[in-house]
């Protein structure tokens, strides 16, 4: 290939990740001219969807905005109302979030690694493919989701989507024995996500991007890693309250795609799993530290195909709190559970914002409330929408580094790149296309 | 012919615009099926896909842009039976609902500013555009329900889906009930069964995402909502909200007529 062709790479419809989305990138005289990554998902303007309804009914539409992440989508409303009611949650309360949180993780990290993410590193093309090649990943994937989604139908009632968070708290109070049948599925199913970390570990990540990126995540609230918090740090050494995120987290649209770009102080950023480890991997505990600590991304490899197995790691983390989380609840809560006599709050004007980190990174939700408790302005940003900049930067290095490269090859491994960041289109409301001019 | 010579029926999943659910469920319930059917085209969840005939497509999401419209045809296109499932496909959920509100382009100017080059749609169910030869609602669909379906479309019967109330499901649970009992605004008595009664079973009230039953006891549901002391216009948003048309409810008359607004 010489220097003055022209050339186009075009992913119509990146495969294997949640929505729709399309990649393109232009390529003249052997450099990069443009890279786009179009979310073509059809918009629907959650932030007019949730005007005029009273703040019981948000947590229940917001967790429409994304499925795999809806308990997300749910603690980040409730979390935002309850800021602008000026309530806070009791302690029960949070615990039972917080294992509710857990298991959406684990659903949705062991769906994404080994249903959309494997596939490439295997070379399965279909899922009948891959349940028949590989039926003991294709079993441990069922048996960690099933983890996850068996935590979430306790919990919240079902495995997404949840009916018993509240804002206030929840309606029904967990029995213990269903909290014990969690702990014996939890303590079996630590040597599956140990081998899921070996699995990825066990792979070479193909291309690899040439700047490390500006990682946020929220400041665990606890003295371990977590993924609640009120604080956001940078990787740059800053930190701000998440009340300040507009002063921090600039979004605009532009004009080839549906999904919102975000910058955190003007440059391209990443959120999620390996941002969250990069930032506070030694708070983990023993068991996802031993491994993180003898991973490339603890010894500085951030290259973004990694992230694959920073959610795995996540997995081990997520089943020890879950542990610890049912230990301490199994005090605190009555033993046949039950109806929690939660009450309706009186309605108050106000404004808050609530985080969360989602499986896929920090979300934010922002409303106004007037005095009946209706909503009167409302604000979103998703992780999807937070990584996009920084994933077309990232496209951009491995094509200029890669510009040789079969561009069959390249394509794929853009494919594979994009899916690590395991992008949410219905969330970002987003596609992968390399064009060579 | 040995029965393992005969092709297996083809089927397909879509999505259009909506939150993936349905297409999460079916994935994850799809080892059950995978060694009655092939799977030849769902995106979501493969790289190798064909927009060719199929048995059965399974179509999840609303349709709220000309590419929804485009790909919804050439799927109706190829499909022997169209499956509308979920919420988005059957009754326009959540963004449907939103439409009789504003008009998209007044929210893509609100949301993505003035200059913005969204292409939207008023977000409409499925048959609004194709036939649908079957319908099962759910926020997210019921795997059970789901799973029964693909059973008869595969033995040539068209399903039975239930529609009786939620109450019905409830009562069989013998839960107590949140309307009379907790005064919660519990949308069951005219919201479509088959989630298992959830919210009332965990102690809240229904919001009603299935939509609505057979024959809703509107006139009934209000009385009842009115004597706990709901405003009835936080009655309506809460009905209306996942999308079920508002004159689904009243008989002869829209109910917006009997309602005065703050």
């Amino acid at each position: 290939m010489t220097d003055h062709e022209r050339k186009t790479i075009h992913i119509p419809e990146v495969c294997r990740v949640e929505g729709h989305s399309a990649v393109h990138v232009d390529i003249d005289a052997g450099k990069v001219s443009s890279v786009t990554l179009d979310v073509f998902e059809g918009t629907r303007f959650f932030e007019k969807i949730v005007l005029g309804h009273h703040y019981e009914e948000i947590p229940h539409i917001t967790s429409r905005v994304c499925a795999i992440c809806s308990t997300g989508h749910v603690l980040a409303a409730i979390f935002a109302v309850e800021q602008a009611l000026g309530i806070a949650p009791s302690s029960t309360t949070l615990l039972l979030r917080e294992l509710l949180h857990l298991g959406m993780l684990i659903e949705s990290h062991a769906t994404h690694i080994y249903a959309l993410a494997l596939p490439d590193y295997v070379g399965a093309p279909d899922l009948s493919d891959l349940a028949s090649r590989y039926p003991d990943q294709f079993e441990n994937w069922n048996q960690l989701r099933n983890l996850g989604a068996a935590i979430q139908t306790i919990i919240g009632g079902r495995p997404f989507h949840p009916v018993n968070m509240h804002v206030g708290g929840l309606s029904r109070f967990p029995a213990h024995s269903d909290l014990k049948k969690l702990l014996a599925m939890l303590s079996s199913s630590l040597e599956l996500a140990f081998s899921t970390c070996d699995l990825l570990l066990s792979f070479k990540p193909p291309v690899a991007r040439t700047t490390q990126p500006v990682f946020l995540a929220l400041v665990p609230r606890e003295t371990e890693y977590g993924f609640f918090g009120n604080t956001v740090r940078s990787s740059e050494g800053w930190e701000e309250p998440v009340q300040n995120y507009k002063q921090y987290l600039g979004e605009h649209s532009v004009p080839y795609s549906h999904a919102k770009q975000s910058t955190a102080r003007g440059k391209p950023l990443m959120v999620g799993s390996m941002a969250r480890l990069s930032l506070f991997g030694h708070r983990l505990g023993r068991h996802a530290r031993s491994v993180y600590t003898a991973s490339p991304l603890a010894s500085g490899d951030m290259n973004s195909l990694w992230n694959n197995l920073a959610q795995a790691i996540e997995i081990v983390e997520c089943i020890y709190q879950a542990e610890l989380v049912i230990e301490k609840l199994l005090v605190e809560l009555p033993r046949g559970g039950g109806d929690t006599g939660l009450k309706r709050l009186p309605p108050k004007a106000g404004q808050g914002a609530g985080a969360v980190e989602c499986p896929r990174g920090t979300l934010y939700h922002c409303y106004s409330l007037d005095d009946r408790g209706h909503i009167a302005a409302a604000d979103m940003i998703t992780p999807s929408a937070q990584n996009t900049a920084r994933i077309e930067l990232d496209i951009r290095e491995v094509v200029t580094q890669f510009v040789d490269k079969e561009p069959e090859t390249l394509q794929a491994n853009l494919e594979t790149l994009v899916r690590a960041y395991d992008p949410c289109n219905t969330c970002a409301t987003h596609m992968v296309s390399v064009k060579y001019n | 012919m040995d029965r393992l010579e005969q092709p297996l029926p083809c089927i397909s999943v879509h999505s259009l615009t909506g939150c993936a659910g349905e297409e999460l469920v079916i994935l994850e319930n799809l080892q059950k099926a995978l060694p009655l059917v092939r799977v030849v085209s769902f995106p979501f969840a493969q790289s190798a896909n064909e927009m060719r005939p199929v048995d059965i497509a399974f179509v999840e999401g609303s349709v709220s842009q000309p590419h929804d419209l485009e790909k919804l045809k050439a799927i109706r296109a190829t499909a022997r039976w169209l499956v509308a499932v979920g919420n988005c496909a059957v009754w326009g959920c959540v963004q449907g609902g939103v439409c009789r509100r504003f008009t998209p382009e007044q929210m893509a100017r609100d949301v993505y500013g003035q200059d913005n080059q969204i292409a939207a749609l008023p977000s409409a169910p499925l048959d609004k555009y194709v036939r649908v030869d079957v319908k099962l609602s759910g926020c997210p669909i019921d795997a059970g329900q789901f799973l029964s379906v693909l059973a008869s479309l595969l033995k040539d019967h068209l399903p039975y889906i239930t529609h009786k109330p939620v109450c019905l499901e409830c009562k069989l649970k013998e839960n107590g009930c949140v309307l009379v009992e907790k005064n919660l605004p519990c949308l069951g008595p005219i919201t479509a069964a088959g989630c298992g009664a959830l919210c009332p079973t965990f102690g809240a009230a229904c919001y009603g995402c299935w939509g609505p039953c057979e024959a809703p006891q509107m006139e009934a549901m209000e009385i009842v909502l009115k004597e706990k002391g709901y405003a009835i216009d936080e009655v309506i948003s809460r009905l209306t909200a996942f999308g079920i048309p508002q004159e689904i409810y009243s008989r002869d008359k829209p109910l917006e007529l009997k309602v005065s607004r703050q």
